[in-house]
């Protein structure tokens, strides 16, 4: 479902993402770990043609995303490390919106529906974004992939700032959605949440992939120590 | 600190391009305006001198001729130009260059430029007190306007706070990088006009002193919008807000308010209309006394007391030509008539100044175009000492003229005429504008207003950024 | 995608109060300086109205004399003055020779705060020495009048820039322009449809509040046409500036680097190009200098005086029928001075004329060049529509200029002629009706309007290509 081949960035003379291939299938959840400037950031941008590959290519589901950006945009949906939505206007007008100028018009009891399914609890349905925490408005997000009945799911750090319960909770949506078939591509600090909601995980070290495993094959405490061994951590560890 | 700040603020926005480029361009306009100003300042102090010296010639040569004859020929009172209008156009470019001075009446000056150019003279001249006025201040706006916002939005703001920083000498530091370079591209400006000025060929009038009460003048302002800039920028809670905040701040202070105040002014205070003013000034006439009008009742009144002050029966006995003595006493007559007819005038303008300087408490803009235009003397009461100078004058020839009438010629010898070289003794038409003090005290109210909003502004300033 | 921006646009520029904040702002500048329009018509009309009243007064007094001395009774008034001398009553009864506003001249103050609106021409009076220009303080005309076409051409351009300068910024300053993004739909595509909508609603609310106004103002005779005019200007206007807000916004980057480009357009289009189009009119076709005008007049005069006798006989001579019914050949002072007094006209006339063709060239100039900068095309536009414009003031300076020259020749007749002033005559008398210019040229400036904006938008969508190649967060 998502795929990329030999996908390079440059970036003057920094090489942000070099020759990276790697793919995910369907119901599968791959995450990537990486210090910051990794290049794990600018591998989902590609996805989105947020920026265009210097070289190499980047596919959705068969197409390719510089040249069908609006095309594959379809089958994505994609949640920022800091989603943010207006402010203005409330839980269930941010899901019609969204919906709405993609072309989708959903009935009230489907919104809502979809805020449901996405654990937003009831009350907040009518309340303006501008009262709500991080964990609340990534559950609209939620909400929005589901109405758009997503195939691919980009997360950027979804994670980060969430506090523990929320952040299960967020992972059992990951679960949840997997089970529908959509194919995840995460990037994250969290060994911990990898560990946890990931079927494969890989770690990137200057725009590489550098390790590549599937998530049952490995337990956390050797997750952190092969993570930190590739950072070249190892005189912490001794 | 002071200094540390000073000098990370101006590499800041030394590196920014849009102030290099905003900076250059204003420099580039500025020259362009003072290069336009001083070949209009040549050209139309030639003409001047032309106008004025032909004027003359046509006054010397008049051969022989009824003194009255030549009060109603009449002569030209020709308004000059001084030197510091390069800086400040003020009100010239609306009121007359000349006024024609006659017999029995006053008249207004004539020929304003702005009557003989078409609408786009209305949106406002490529002058540098346009630039200095109306630019400057939005230059001070865009170098300002996010000086302590973008510490809060780029976080170094709490940094700062934490290094135990003082609030008043990091404030002052960001004061400073705002007036420096405005400082500096103004003092240029008035630098350079300085040195354009006295080299000019004739600069009689030009004075240093003037220059520097202008500059400094002109400093207060801009001191004022960097205080209101760093008001704004220290209280929102963003760039954006500040900047709206600080242009709506400008338009109202240099845009709104002033046309405001002249609407509400002509509203409240108007002028007659010229038709109105001239049929007022018939009405007052024909109460008194007519010159040519030996049969009207005040002229048998002045006949008879004149008779009785000299003892005679007979107006043919009196020792001068009754009949120009009747024209010199109708003369007066009217010469008061127009006096209290130009003070109303001149009572209506007060009271609509009062008006201004009422607005001036929104917008600095106000007084220090008043200031401006006045050291300039391009303002309208400079305008009206030229008038009253030529009306002195007109009053002054009328008298020179009747009296060598009535002294040289009999009662009922209209038939009389001066030698052809009479005229020459006419002293010719001198006109010294107000001294620079005179004027700075005729405008204490402004430099009241403008000093107010120094201090109040700067208050403003320390309050808001001890807690910021 | 239409349908949602356009729901819910308006439901943030309603909670976050800009509709209710414009409509307000724009009550309240609309009314005000319509308020100020409306009085300086007002004034206008009044004072003419006045001045007619006056001559209507002075008429019965004029009837009252004439019929005493057609009586043969004894009248008190000076002997000049007495209305059976045909030069006294072209001298002191003159017309008033009145330029009526036209229905919208509440509009735009234009030029009519420096002429007058009514002269009274008499036939000794110098025509090219006729004062035109209205007493006002000059500090009134330095600072302008808070008119419609001030609110319209200077403070509608800030109020666009304010309401349009971070669409799309904002979006990306806030975050939400990454989920945006990620949307199958095209952010260009998106930034037109918000600009479009929020153009859509000010312009609503422009055309409500300004006929509201008007409504309340109430200019009698409304001629709707010309409302519409109006109505066309500021929409095109107003379109005008939402495309340079449109570009700006896809081709600039942040809402300060917006707003500050946005603002450096404004100072350009309204404040720099008029002044230096002004500049550059005067420097091309300057206007002769009024002062050695002045000397030039002043030396023919004395040229004439002189020749005067001799100047009568040629007058004479070549005017046959002023004189065909007189036997009695008296000469006064006014027979010479006439005829002078014309010779020195028909001489001065190229210099006069001079003032007129140099207007003339600047104006056609300007008109030109006007394109440069729709602010000019909307001034004038609005001044036009007014009858307050430039070409307004000297159309009627014409028509002055040949009434004033029927109004002598009336009573030239009567002088050479040698016949006295009757009161039957006094129906005879020339009588003025001033003529409005036909054409406002409105159309063509609202077509001109919409091409530049038409231009700024396919500039948009144009280099659509080349940023999708470069992906939409590139920078």
């Amino acid at each position: 479902m998502i795929s990329t081949k030999d996908l390079t960035k440059k970036f003057g003379d920094l090489t942000a993402v070099d020759h990276l291939s790697l793919s995910v299938k369907e119901g599968e959840l791959l995450c990537l770990l990486g210090a910051n400037g990794a290049g794990k950031s600018t591998t989902i941008n590609m996805l989105l043609n947020f920026v265009a590959p210097t070289s190499g290519s980047a596919t959705i589901n068969g197409l390719d995303a510089t040249r069908h950006p609006i095309k594959t945009k379809e089958f994505i949906t994609y949640i920022p490390e800091n989603l943010m939505l207006y402010p203005m206007l409330t839980a269930i007008e941010n899901l019609d919106y969204f919906s709405g100028i993609t072309g989708r018009q959903l009935a009230q009891s489907s919104l809502t529906g979809f805020l449901e399914e996405a654990g937003l609890q009831k009350d907040a349905f009518h309340k303006r974004i501008s009262t709500f925490s991080k964990g609340m408005r990534q559950k609209v997000g939620i909400a929005i992939a589901l109405a758009k009945d997503t195939k691919v799911l980009l997360l950027d750090e979804p994670t980060s700032g969430l506090d523990p319960k929320a952040s299960n909770e967020f992972g059992n949506l990951l679960q949840k959605l997997r089970g529908k078939g959509v194919a995840i591509l995460m990037a994250t600090h969290d060994l911990f949440r990898a560990k946890v909601v990931a079927t494969h995980i890989g770690i990137m070290k200057d725009g590489k992939l550098v390790q590549q495993f599937v998530a049952d094959d490995i337990s956390l405490p050797q997750l952190e120590k092969t993570y930190l061994e590739t950072m070249n951590y190892k005189e912490v560890l001794s | 600190m002071i200094i540390k700040t000073f000098v990370k603020e101006t590499k800041e926005s030394w590196r920014d391009g849009r102030v290099r480029i905003a900076f250059l361009i204003v420099l580039l306009l500025l020259a362009m305006a003072v290069w336009v100003g001083v070949r209009q300042y040549q050209n139309v102090n030639e003409q001047y001198r032309t106008a004025k010296n032909t004027e003359r010639i046509l006054w010397d040569n008049q051969g022989e001729k009824n003194p009255h004859s030549a009060a109603h020929y009449g002569t030209y009172a020709f308004k000059p130009k001084y030197p510091l209008s390069l800086v400040d156009q003020g009100v010239d470019k609306y009121v007359g260059t000349s006024i024609f001075l006659e017999a029995h009446k006053r008249n207004e000056a004539q020929f304003s430029a702005a009557a003989d150019q078409t609408g786009l003279a209305r949106f406002g001249d490529l002058t540098p007190d346009f630039i200095l006025l109306f630019i400057i201040p939005l230059l001070i706006i865009l170098l300002g306007y996010n000086s302590f916002t973008k510490e809060r939005e780029m976080g170094t703001y709490t940094l700062l706070k934490s290094q135990g920083a003082s609030n008043w000498k990091w404030a002052m530091g960001k004061w400073m990088s705002l007036f420096i370079p405005i400082f500096a591209i103004t003092a240029l400006l008035f630098l350079i006009t300085g040195i354009l000025l006295s080299n000019l060929k004739d600069f009689g009038v030009f004075k240093w002193q003037s220059l520097l009460t202008m500059f400094v003048i002109y400093m207060g302002y801009y001191i004022i919008f960097i205080n209101i800039v760093l008001i704004i920028s220290s209280r929102a809670k963003k760039s954006g807000i500040a900047l709206v905040l600080s242009l709506s701040v400008w338009i109202l202070a240099c845009l709104a308010a002033p046309k405001a105040a002249s609407n509400i002014a002509e509203a409240k205070h108007p002028y007659p209309t010229r038709q109105e003013f001239a049929a007022n000034v018939l009405k007052d006439k024909k109460d008194g006394l007519d010159g040519h009008n030996p049969w009207s009742k005040e002229s048998k009144l002045l006949e008879q007391q004149v008779l009785a002050e000299h003892g005679v029966d007979s107006l043919h006995q009196l020792p001068f030509n009754f009949d120009a003595y009747r024209m010199q006493k109708g003369e007066e007559h009217e010469a008061e008539v127009y006096f209290k007819h130009y003070n109303y005038l001149k009572d209506q303008f007060a009271q609509q100044s009062k008006v201004y300087k009422g607005l001036a408490i929104i917008s600095p803009y106000l007084p220090t175009r008043f200031l401006s235009m006045a050291v300039a003397q391009t303002d309208y009461a400079t305008h009206w000492d030229f008038a009253d100078a030529a009306e002195d004058y007109r009053i002054a020839t009328q008298k020179f003229l009747n009296d060598h009438f009535a002294e040289n010629s009999n009662y009922g010898d209209w038939s009389y005429q001066a030698d052809a070289n009479f005229w020459v003794g006419l002293p010719s038409f001198e006109y010294d504008p107000p001294e620079l003090g005179e004027i700075l005290t005729d405008n204490t109210s402004s430099l009241w207003i403008l000093g107010a909003w120094l201090a109040l502004s700067f208050s403003i300033l320390l309050i808001t950024t001890k807690t910021i | 995608m239409l349908r949602y921006n356009f729901i819910y646009e308006l439901r943030i520029l309603l909670r976050s109060r800009w509709i209710q904040l414009l409509s307000l702002l724009l009550l309240l500048l609309f009314g005000f300086s319509a308020f100020n329009g409306k009085e300086k018509v007002e004034k206008r009309k009044v004072d003419i109205a006045a001045a007619k009243q006056e001559v209507l007064d002075t008429d019965q007094s004029m009837l009252k004399l004439l019929d005493s001395v057609e009586r043969g009774m004894a009248v008190s008034a000076s002997p000049w003055t007495i209305p059976t001398s045909p030069m006294a009553v072209a001298n002191y009864y003159p017309r008033v020779v009145a330029m009526d506003p036209q229905p919208m001249a509440f509009v735009s103050t234009g030029q009519a705060d420096i002429f007058t609106h009514y002269v009274k021409p008499t036939a000794t009076g110098d025509d090219f020495a006729l004062n035109f220009t209205e007493m006002t303080s000059p500090v009134q005309l330095l600072f302008g009048s808070f008119d419609l076409a001030f609110v319209i051409v200077y403070l509608l351009p800030l109020l666009i820039i304010a309401f349009s300068y971070n669409v799309l910024s904002s979006e990306k300053e806030s975050g939400s322009l990454r989920l945006l993004a990620s949307q199958p739909i095209s952010i260009r595509k998106w930034v037109f449809q918000k600009l479009i909508l929020r153009f859509f609603w000010l312009s609503v609310l422009v055309v409500t509040t300004l006929v509201l106004v008007i409504l309340i103002v109430g200019i009698q005779p409304l001629e709707w046409s010309k409302v519409f005019g109006l109505l066309g200007l500021a929409l095109s206007y107003m379109l005008f500036w939402f495309s340079l807000a449109f570009l700006v916004n896809l081709y600039v980057g942040s809402s300060a680097k917006n707003a500050v480009s946005l603002l450096g357009l404004w100072v350009v289009f309204v404040l720099l190009v008029p002044s230096v189009l002004n500049q550059l009119a005067g420097t091309l076709y300057p206007m002769p200098s009024r002062t050695l005008m002045i000397n030039e007049m002043r030396e023919r005069k004395v040229e004439a005086t002189k020749r005067q006798d001799e100047i009568l006989d040629n007058f004479l001579r070549d005017h046959p029928e002023y004189a065909i019914n007189d036997s009695t050949q008296t000469r006064s002072f006014y027979h010479n001075y006439m005829a002078s007094q014309k010779v020195v006209k028909e001489e001065l006339a190229p210099i006069v004329n001079a003032y007129e063709t140099q207007l003339k060239k600047q104006q056609s100039w300007s008109r030109q060049l006007q394109w440069t900068s729709p602010a000019i095309v909307v001034q004038e536009s609005l001044n036009n529509l007014s009858g307050t414009s430039t070409a307004d003031y000297e159309n009627y300076r014409r028509q002055v200029i040949a009434f004033s020259e029927s109004w002598r020749e009336h009573f030239m007749s009567f002088l050479y002629n040698n016949t006295l002033f009757k009161s039957e005559d006094h129906t005879n008398l020339p009588q003025f009706q001033y003529h409005a210019l036909g054409q406002s040229g409105v159309p063509k400036a609202i077509l001109i309007l919409l091409a530049m904006a038409l231009v700024l938008l396919g500039l948009g969508f144009a280099v659509q290509g080349a940023t999708r190649q470069k992906g939409i967060l590139a920078d």
